[in-house]
């Protein structure tokens, strides 16, 4: 066994050797005969004929002495993929294009699996990921996946209850704030406040120190200490092993001392929301419901049994006395944590990922149906060749191998095109996804999305295997079936039969198909992004600048920050090119702000709900919003009672078919000041979207910004002109009016509203590109077999134009065959392209999915393809010269 | 003499090849000679097929190949058998002579 396998390797690897060996071995046997006959009175010639005739033909004994050897299936291998490597050199245009089309296929379906892989499959440096979930608020039909807060009771309440959990303990919250460390910049970072057990429950060790556990959790207070992660340590500390001792604030909070150091490569439950500072949590009725909670199962308990238990327990929760009133709405449920926590990038880009799989498959087949139709175009053009080794010997599987292994080929060089392609794919993707609003500011750690990972490796080289494999077979097996005979006939034309070409033509009709499936759905996102970007707001969204500005270490006190805001506001009024400018609380599509219950004043019984924003005077005029009855707050309001102006959807809610001018309204739980408010209404306004696009606009009560003296940061300038050209002397006005309040962030309204839509832009931009790269794919697989047809029946042609046809019955013959390809593309693809509409409809809410245009939007694509294709093949066609065309044999 | 000449049975040039290994260390050639001289030039070997043979029956590691200086001092490649070769050789020659017997008995008996 191991001598056979000693010998096979040396065959392999000192060829040389073992061959000059062979030779010798048979040349000494051959000198000895020849001796002998020498010796037995022969001449020196005589001697040598009579020795070689005895022995045989030398050659054909060194072979049977090879194949005794046994021929190593690498030898074999090493020599098919250098001969396969030298063909394909030769023919340098097909191996391009052959290359492109699998690097675009895989390298697609590589970017998005990378993104997919480092946002959802990941499992997490944790003891046992697979059994950890985490325990959600959130309202039942809503798809948002919710939130984890809890109260102190609600915890113990769970904890108590359950029977299907064998820990429940109290995680990290998840925020983002600036941390000071040592006379080093302040550096904003995930930071968290865990529970007592956190770190012992994930199987965390400290790479430094002491970690936290139970005996820093109390009731009413913490210890005031704090473990950073590794990477904080390396990078600001350079692994300094005094770190222990040393003092860090986070946010405004009391500093905390420094106790110990995570484990290389834990930074809490999430890759992208990678957290570096934690320390202990409050526990008791001051946490308030920010415990955020996790779980491990028992191990004989499944996650439907769990679901059910949390169903079971969910009232015992949400009705509680201490929650609020928007809690009792929800129920709880149960998601899986062990591939990281549910974060607004998870939650933002899950249903975008999935589309956009599906479209790259899509588009990988359509590559694949391409490679076929080229490599069978190419087998058949070595149909001769082919014939001749089978001819020498070549036996049938030998055949068969080498034919794969020049696809194998091609499939891996695509294979580690696509890679490269897919890196700048994958960075393009960050882009659109790091501008999202929900993004702004935090340190998300897009690099956990792209760092290389064995998964992704083994799905790239699986669908580069499959591709290459799946390509590669009907060439090769139409190959390895050649009858040498007719094949070797000289002047034997490319030989096809009926089957063979209808095989051909159905790739062709296939890619026509899926090409158009792909456009008309890159046609559905396009129009739907356009949709978003152009409907009615209910408030004017061009030529709008938002100014987020930063009071909270001014120093100046309420009445210093409002006579400045007053004066910054006459300042930027002055600025040629600005018509208005306001102040608010919230702009609109920043998020969620405040929401509260409103009811009429005399009739208490009929709540709604109501979002709340605080504005100053000239709001509705700068944003553009009408005013249907009353009138603008003035600066006259901020001495009297409580004023509010209500849009129509609260108007109708409280006070039905009256009018409300000059009644009164009551908030309850509001949450900037306790209790109750009333107000009293001035001023009815039209409906505006708030916080999401595709919403209703809600029911909203606009309260006195400067009589309420509340926070205002959010500036808003309505420019005649470009609002980008006005930005810098608004930099300069306000810098020089409120001279410390830093400007946080300047965006004009269309940015800030783009930023509340990336999953719909980043479907739109990607789809279209796939559709477009389909199309690309299909015109020259179309254009391809067009071509081909035109050589094969080039004779044809020839013998007809020489027989009088004119330039246009020979157009003809080649537009009708393109014209069936479409069309039976086409028809197939028509289905196809409205089954895929109602998918994605019931994916993604809101989706526009009624019109046909976007299949019309891909037939017409279609048409196009069609006619780029069939320009130069017809051209050809016509140009046919019949005394070279009868001539050629 | 040609006449009397036999083909070779299938599979016995190893046996034979073996068995003549088994009396010491010979290159090709000498087995080809000994080979002849011993079955007194009935059986015809052709000498092409000795090689094949021999090395087939290196690589399944019944003997082992060794090249060393030949009588008149040149080089050679040596053949020895090994010890699965010569468990390999005892279970031929007893599988042969098992045959020999039983079709012995047959012809006999018929």
């Amino acid at each position: 066994m191991l001598s056979d396998l000693w010998i096979r390797m040396r065959a392999l690897l000192r060829r040389k050797s073992v061959e000059s060996e062979l030779a010798e071995e048979l040349q000494f046997h051959v000198e000895e005969q020849a001796r002998k006959y020498e010796a037995l009175g022969f001449t020196r010639e005589e001697a040598w004929r009579r020795a070689r005739l005895k022995f045989g033909a030398a050659e054909s004994v060194k072979e049977e002495c090879r194949e005794a050897r046994g021929v190593f299936f690498l030898e074999t291998l090493w020599q098919d993929i250098r001969f396969g490597a030298r063909m394909l050199r030769k023919s340098p245009g097909f191996t391009a294009v052959a290359v492109l089309t699998l690097a675009l296929g895989i390298g697609a379906n590589t970017a998005i699996f990378t993104v997919m892989n480092g946002l959802m499959f990941r499992t997490l440096p944790v003891r046992d990921p697979g059994r950890l979930v985490e325990i959600l608020h959130h309202y039942p039909d809503d798809p948002e996946p919710g939130f984890n807060g809890f109260s102190w009771d609600a915890y113990r309440r769970l904890r108590d209850g359950n029977h299907v959990f064998s820990d429940l303990f109290i995680g990290s919250t998840m925020n983002f704030a600036p941390v000071r460390a040592d006379k080093l910049q302040p550096q904003t970072l995930f930071v968290g406040a865990v529970g007592g057990r956190f770190f012992q429950e994930l199987g965390v060790r400290p790479a430094a120190g002491r970690l936290i556990g139970p005996e820093d959790v109390h009731l009413g207070y913490h210890a005031p200490v704090a473990v950073v992660s590794w990477s904080f340590w390396k990078t600001r500390f350079n692994l300094d092993p005094e770190i222990i001792g040393k003092k860090i604030v986070v946010g405004d909070d009391p500093p905390l001392t420094i106790v110990g150091v995570a484990q290389r490569g834990f930074y809490g439950l999430s890759y992208e929301a990678r957290q570096d500072v934690w320390w202990p949590t409050t526990l008791g009725p001051s946490a308030g419901w920010g415990l955020p909670l996790f779980a491990r199962l028992k191990p004989e308990i499944s996650v439907e049994q769990a679901r059910t238990e949390i169903a079971v327990l969910s009232p015992s929760v949400v009705d509680a006395p201490d929650a609020g009133p928007f809690v009792h709405k929800m129920k709880l449920r149960i998601e899986l944590a062990g591939n990281g926590v549910t974060t607004p990038l998870t939650q933002m880009l899950s249903t975008p990922l999935k589309v956009l799989m599906a479209m790259v498959s899509l588009l990988l087949l359509l590559a694949c149906a391409n490679l076929a139709g080229l490599l069978l175009a190419r087998g058949a053009s070595r149909q001769h060749e082919m014939g001749v080794r089978a001819c020498l010997g070549a036996a049938r599987a030998r055949l068969l191998r080498q034919t794969l292994t020049e696809s194998l080929l091609l499939s891996l060089a695509g294979c580690a095109v696509g890679m490269f392609l897919a890196y700048f794919a994958v960075h393009a993707l960050i882009r659109v996804f790091a501008s999202g609003r929900l993004m702004l500011g935090a340190p998300v750690h897009f690099e956990a999305l792209t760092s290389p990972d064995i998964h992704v490796l083994v799905f790239t080289g699986a669908i580069a295997l499959f591709t290459g494999l799946l390509c590669g077979a009907v060439p090769a097996l139409r190959a390895s079936h050649i009858a040498p005979a007719a094949a070797l006939q000289p002047g034997s034309r490319i030989g096809e039969t009926l089957r063979q070409r209808l095989f051909g033509k159905g790739l062709v009709a296939s890619q026509v198909a899926i090409s158009l499936v792909l456009m008309s759905s890159a046609g559905l996102f396009v129009g739907y992004l356009l949709h978003l970007r152009n409907f009615n707001l209910g408030f004017q969204r061009n030529n709008l600048l938002l100014v987020t500005l930063d009071f909270a270490h001014s120093g100046y006190d309420e009445a210093q920050s409002s006579r400045l805001s007053q004066e910054l506001l006459m300042r930027l009024d002055a600025i040629p090119g600005v018509s208005s400018a306001t102040f608010s609380d919230m702009s609109p599509m920043e998020g969620p702000g405040a929401s509260s219950f409103a009811s009429a004043a005399d009739h208490p019984e009929k709540q709604i709900p109501v979002s709340m924003n605080y504005i100053a005077p000239a709001y509705f005029a700068t944003f553009g919003t009408p005013f249907l009855a009353g009138r603008d707050f003035s600066a006259r309001d901020q001495a009297g009672s409580p004023v509010a102006i209500i849009n129509q959807a609260a108007a109708r809610g409280c006070f039905g078919t009256e009018n409300p001018i000059g009644k009164h309204i009551t908030l309850s739980h509001i949450t900037l000041t306790k209790g109750e408010r009333t107000y009293e209404v001035v001023g009815v306004v039209g409906n505006a979207k708030y916080n999401d696009l595709q919403q209703a606009a809600p029911p909203t009560v606009y309260a006195n910004l400067p009589q309420q003296s509340s926070v205002h940061s959010q500036l808003a300038i309505r420019t005649r002109i470009d609002p980008d050209s006005v930005a810098n002397a608004v930099r300069q006005t306000e810098a020089a009016v409120l001279k410390s309040v830093p400007i946080v962030r300047i965006m004009t309204m269309n940015e800030q509203i783009d930023s509340s839509i990336v999953p719909q832009r980043l479907i739109a931009m990607f789809s279209a590109g796939f559709g477009a790269l389909g199309a690309l794919l299909a015109a020259i697989g179309l254009y391809g077999l067009l071509a081909h047809t035109v050589a094969r029946r080039t004779h044809e042609l020839g013998v007809r134009i020489a027989l009088g046809a004119s330039s246009h019955s020979v157009m003809r013959i080649v537009l009708r065959d393109a014209l069936l390809l479409l069309g039976a593309g086409v028809a197939v693809g028509i289905p196809l392209a409205l089954w895929g509409k109602s998918i994605a409809a019931s994916l993604i809410q809101d989706l526009p999915s009624g019109s046909i245009v976007p299949v019309v939007w891909g037939i017409l694509g279609m048409i196009a393809v069609a006619i780029a294709a069939v320009y130069v093949p017809a051209r050809r066609a016509v140009k046919v010269d019949p005394m070279v065309a009868l001539r050629w044999e | 003499m040609t006449d009397a000449r036999m083909e070779l049975p299938q599979g016995t040039l190893d046996l034979l090849i073996l068995k003549t290994l088994a009396l010491g260390a010979q290159h090709g050639w000498a087995i080809s000679e000994r080979m002849q001289q011993i079955s007194k030039d009935v059986l015809r070997i052709q000498q092409g097929s000795l090689y094949p043979a021999l090395h087939r029956l290196e690589r399944r590691g019944w003997i082992k190949g060794r090249w060393s200086a030949s009588d008149n001092n040149r080089r050679a490649k040596y053949y020895e058998l090994t010890r699965a070769g010569r468990k390999q050789l005892e279970a031929e020659e007893s599988a042969w002579r098992k045959l020999a017997a039983a079709v012995g008995n047959l012809l006999e008996t018929a």
